[in-house]
């Protein structure tokens, strides 16, 4: 009987991770649109449905109905298995995160590590789907994806460590947990969460680094070969993966599900009012990624890498350090990363811009002047 | 310093005598186009000296060629050169006449640059040949079509384009 | 049988880019260890990609990131516009011309207009002349829009933003145009000696709120640009064009401007009112992608500095030679001329020969971009294909007047 409700329960579990990739996509880029629209002053899709919510379902029925073509030369197994694989992150990660109080599908002792482990696993779809194209844009654009993705696993591995030694456990519930009372994580190492949040937009592949697909060189990237539902299957993952995102850094700094009388509402063992407050920190986040995107250029790909190994990678190392150091020795240490949290966060934000413009302009100035 | 336009001005007058002054025998039929052109005629068997020596000139250097436009003139065929000279901020039309059964004349790529497209363009739609051109293919028409429609006996037949 | 599964055979330019390669690699140039060239592969851009700005195509020489070798294909655009000359009448011709260079195409006619009546030695009336004067600049403006909001769309999605912000300045000037012509591209406005209407009742206040309006929006687009780190680093210091380049190949217009260069025909060879008109050539001294960038905002400045001068001197008079006909049929004297006028993208111009009927003999188009175009090989080898994109859009280049 335990089995039965046991393998119940993770057929319900892989629906509603299925249906949250699916329902986010089509929100996200719905919302996507819009709020694009209302940065460029202009009016975005208004025609489908009120207000055009249904504009992303239209989308998506247009995508389905396309012609299912692949190239004669591609790889026919790995061309196939690409978009059918990509989805696996997006869903896997919600495995192991609470929804709200009373509703997780597993607590995995080792929740974090599997995190950045499933993470990876779009960059495998990303590279068959490229490689499997014979497209040299679709190469050229896996192989961004897997460089950048792969250095940018690092930042974000190096800020959720620190999240795991201020916790002491590794466990997401654990860490959820331990935010009650708002003490949030994102709190106490702002720094931290700052770090997440820019490696997480590399590893999303989206604008400011969506250098993988940039539209005006590589076409499309990796997606350029793929047509109807399969390129479908990249696109709704591109998108759901911006909610998926928002839902770990809200789970891991912000408290995950709680807020004011998240557990006012309480049946069968879940606090529901907890899920508003989930999805409305998500989507916070969400809104800050898609501002984001219209608001910075695009870095090329050196800088890009640049910024990951020279910038990224040892401020972490020297983050994880600091944070150590004052978790082991400073008897109140909860005040003490406060304090360094806040003091980076801010040495962080507000030397990195004029450093940067400082060292254009002596450049401008040391560049030599066009002559005959 | 930078490139100054009309660093060294001089009358159209002083312009055309002295072109007839230095090029005599090379440059026929020297005359002033009002308000800033000096037309004149050279023959193809010249035009490739006459080219290096307009651009070296220290006086007026025509150190910049603006386009070329290749003629049917019937009988025969002309090139027509239009360099640009910085120092007097002046132009040069430059016509050079080709007999209609051998329209050859010698590449000015090796003394400005920008012919290269120019000479592509005027083969392509005259059929005049460059020769010693480095790379001249067809530029604006498919690398199949047939026969040069600016001239004037050109007919247009389907077959004279196979991928349109 | 068509077989939609055939491998083409690879046409001139992709054979060329290939023996290029062969070339290189026997001469030991290889990029790995070895010196064999085999990583480096031949991608054609264009003539559909979403940076090329029309039809362009660049057969690439790609060195993993690196281009190696750029070949440009042009003339998918190509509409026989030289062909058509023969078979029409000066007239008829002149809505052709529009089609040219479609983003600032009343500049072209304004070339085409003043080389048929330096031909047939024709007079422009005063005010006409400064009408021409007022549109010219305001297309100027529009195609500058259109040049810098694509270029930013090539950088980045920022870009998608700026570009919209553009588009939405640029509906204005349309509005004016189509309020005076009664088009908002392919205007067919001006007629040798005249512009075909004078302007409507209220049109010059509208104008003057245009003016008043637009350097606020100028601002605007600089206040999101100009000091992000981001796209100073991507676009300073690169994609230089040198002042032997401008000498070697005829680069005009603001690119040549950018390499410090004050070549600008509105000044160097004035035609028009420019001479009686109070205005800055604008230069800048690095000639990389910025100052392109630089130059075209601040000419944007001046423009709208010419406008209001334009409008303040305006005369009153007739706007057509004689008649309120235009002259439908003129027959220049045999002879050939050449006109060139300051587009803004660079030296536009049309040599046309006259046999003395009522065809042109032969028209022959100088073309800015054409020029242009030639420098890329050059300009974009040794660049990064982020940054080769940003070099073709800062050169801002328009297939309809490439191709013709």
């Amino acid at each position: 009987m335990d089995i039965l409700v046991d393998i119940l329960r993770a057929v319900l579990f892989v629906v509603i991770a299925y249906a949250v990739v699916f329902v986010a996509a089509l929100v996200n880029i719905f919302y996507e649109r819009r709020f694009m629209a209302f940065i460029g002053d202009r009016l975005g899709p208004n025609r489908t449905g009120p207000q055009g919510v249904l504009q992303s379902v239209a989308d998506a029925f247009k995508m389905m109905g396309k012609e299912d073509f692949r190239p004669l030369l591609a790889d026919p197994v790995l061309f196939t298995l690409a978009p059918v694989t990509v989805m696996i992150g997006a869903v896997s990660i919600q495995l192991v995160i609470p929804y709200t109080g009373g509703f997780m599908a597993t607590s995995l002792n080792v929740g974090v590590i599997f995190l950045v482990a499933i993470t990876s696993f779009t960059t495998l779809s990303i590279l068959m789907g490229g490689w499997a194209s014979r497209n040299k844009y679709s190469l050229v654009g896996a192989l961004r994806a897997a460089a950048q993705m792969i250095s940018y696993e690092i930042p974000m591995l190096l800020s959720l460590l620190i999240v795991a030694m201020i916790v002491g456990s590794l466990r997401v519930d654990v860490i959820v947990a331990f935010q009650a009372n708002y003490e949030w994580i994102g709190f106490y190492a702002p720094f931290t969460f700052l770090m997440f949040y820019i490696a997480s937009i590399a590893e999303l592949n989206r604008g400011p680094f969506d250098l993988p697909e940039s539209e005006s060189e590589l076409v499309a990237g990796y997606a350029t070969e793929y047509s109807g539902m399969r390129f479908g299957m990249f696109y709704l993952n591109e998108y759901a993966g911006l909610t998926i995102m928002s839902m770990v850094a809200v789970t891991l700094f912000f408290g995950g599900w709680m807020g004011p009388w998240a557990g006012a509402i309480q049946f069968w063992g879940i606090e529901w009012i907890g899920i508003f407050w989930f999805l409305a920190k998500t989507y916070v986040l969400v809104s800050a990624l898609v501002w984001i995107r219209f608001s910075i250029p695009r870095l090329q790909v050196d800088q890009l890498m640049a910024f990951a190994w020279k910038i990224l990678i040892p401020l972490g190392l020297v983050n994880i350090l600091a944070t150590a150091a004052i978790i082991l020795w400073v008897p109140s240490w909860k005040w003490g990363l406060l304090v360094f949290g806040w003091v980076s966060f801010f040495a962080f934000v507000g030397l990195f811009d004029p450093i940067l413009k400082r060292r254009l302009r002596k450049q401008r100035e040391r560049q030599p002047v066009v002559s005959a | 310093m930078g490139l100054q336009v009309g660093s060294n001005p001089m009358s159209m007058d002083a312009i055309a005598a002295l072109l007839v002054e230095r090029f005599a025998g090379e440059l026929d039929d020297v005359r002033i186009q009002e308000p800033d052109t000096v037309v004149a005629r050279c023959t193809p068997a010249k035009l490739k000296d006459v080219a290096a020596r307009l651009k070296a000139d220290a006086d007026a250097g025509y150190e910049t060629l603006n386009w070329i436009a290749g003629v049917d003139r019937g009988t025969s065929f002309e090139s027509v050169y239009h360099v640009y000279s910085w120092k007097t901020n002046t132009y040069l039309e430059l016509h050079v006449d080709l007999p209609r059964a051998k329209p050859e004349v010698d590449t000015v790529t090796g003394v400005w640059p920008a012919a290269d497209w120019h000479e592509r363009e005027s083969w392509d739609m005259v059929g005049i040949v460059y020769t010693g051109h480095p790379d001249l293919r067809r530029i604006l028409l498919k690398d199949d079509f047939v026969g040069h429609p600016l001239r004037k006996d050109y007919v247009d037949l389907a077959e004279n384009h196979p991928h349109v | 049988m068509y077989d939609q599964f055939e491998t083409p055979e690879p046409d001139e330019a992709v054979k060329l880019a290939l023996r290029r390669i062969e070339e290189s690699t026997a001469r030991g140039e290889g990029s790995d260890v070895d010196g064999l060239a085999f990583n480096e592969v031949v991608v054609n851009m264009g003539p559909q990609h979403p940076s090329t700005h029309g039809v362009l195509r660049l057969v690439v020489t790609l060195d993993g990131e690196l281009v190696k070798d750029v070949i440009p294909v042009i003339g998918y655009l190509h509409r026989c516009k030289e062909k058509l000359a023969e078979k029409r009448t000066y007239f008829q011709y002149i809505p052709i011309v529009d089609r040219t260079e479609y983003l600032a195409s009343i500049n072209c006619e304004w070339a085409y207009v003043m080389t048929v009546e330096k031909l047939a030695g024709m007079q422009v009336t005063r005010r006409a002349e400064f009408i021409r004067v007022i549109t010219g600049e305001l297309m100027r403006i529009a195609s500058h829009l259109v040049a810098v909001g694509t270029f930013t769309a090539d950088l980045s999605p920022l870009g998608t933003a700026m570009v919209f912000y553009m588009f939405r300045d640029r509906e204005i000037i349309l509005d004016l145009m189509e309020e005076l012509t009664g088009a908002r591209m392919m205007f067919n406005y001006y007629r040798f000696g005249g512009v075909r209407y004078d302007l409507p009742d209220g049109w010059v206040e509208k104008c003057r709120d245009f003016l008043k309006m637009f350097p606020k929006k100028i601002k605007e687009y600089e206040a999101l640009v100009d000091t992000n780190a981001v796209f100073l680093q991507r676009t300073q210091a690169k994609g230089v064009i040198t002042q032997q380049d401008v000498v070697d190949y005829g680069i005009t217009g603001p690119n040549a401007r950018a390499s410090g260069i004050d070549l600008d025909l509105r000044r160097t060879r004035p035609y028009s009112v420019y001479p009686e008109l109070d205005f800055e050539v604008i230069t800048a001294q690095h000639g990389d992608i910025f100052d392109r960038y630089r130059c075209r905002m601040d000419e944007m400045r001046e423009s709208l500095k010419i406008i209001e001068q334009c409008l303040d001197m305006l005369p009153k008079g007739p706007v057509q030679l004689g008649s309120l006909r235009a002259p439908y049929v003129i027959t220049p004297p045999p002879g050939s001329a050449y006109v060139g006028q300051e587009n803004p993208r660079g030296e536009y111009g049309t040599y046309i020969e006259s046999d003395g009927s009522r065809y042109p003999y032969r028209l022959k188009y100088r073309d800015p971009c054409f020029c242009n175009l030639q420098l890329f090989p050059k300009l974009l080898s040794g660049n990064k294909i982020a940054d080769a994109v940003a070099i073709s859009g800062s050169i801002d280049l328009v297939l309809g007047g490439i191709d013709r």
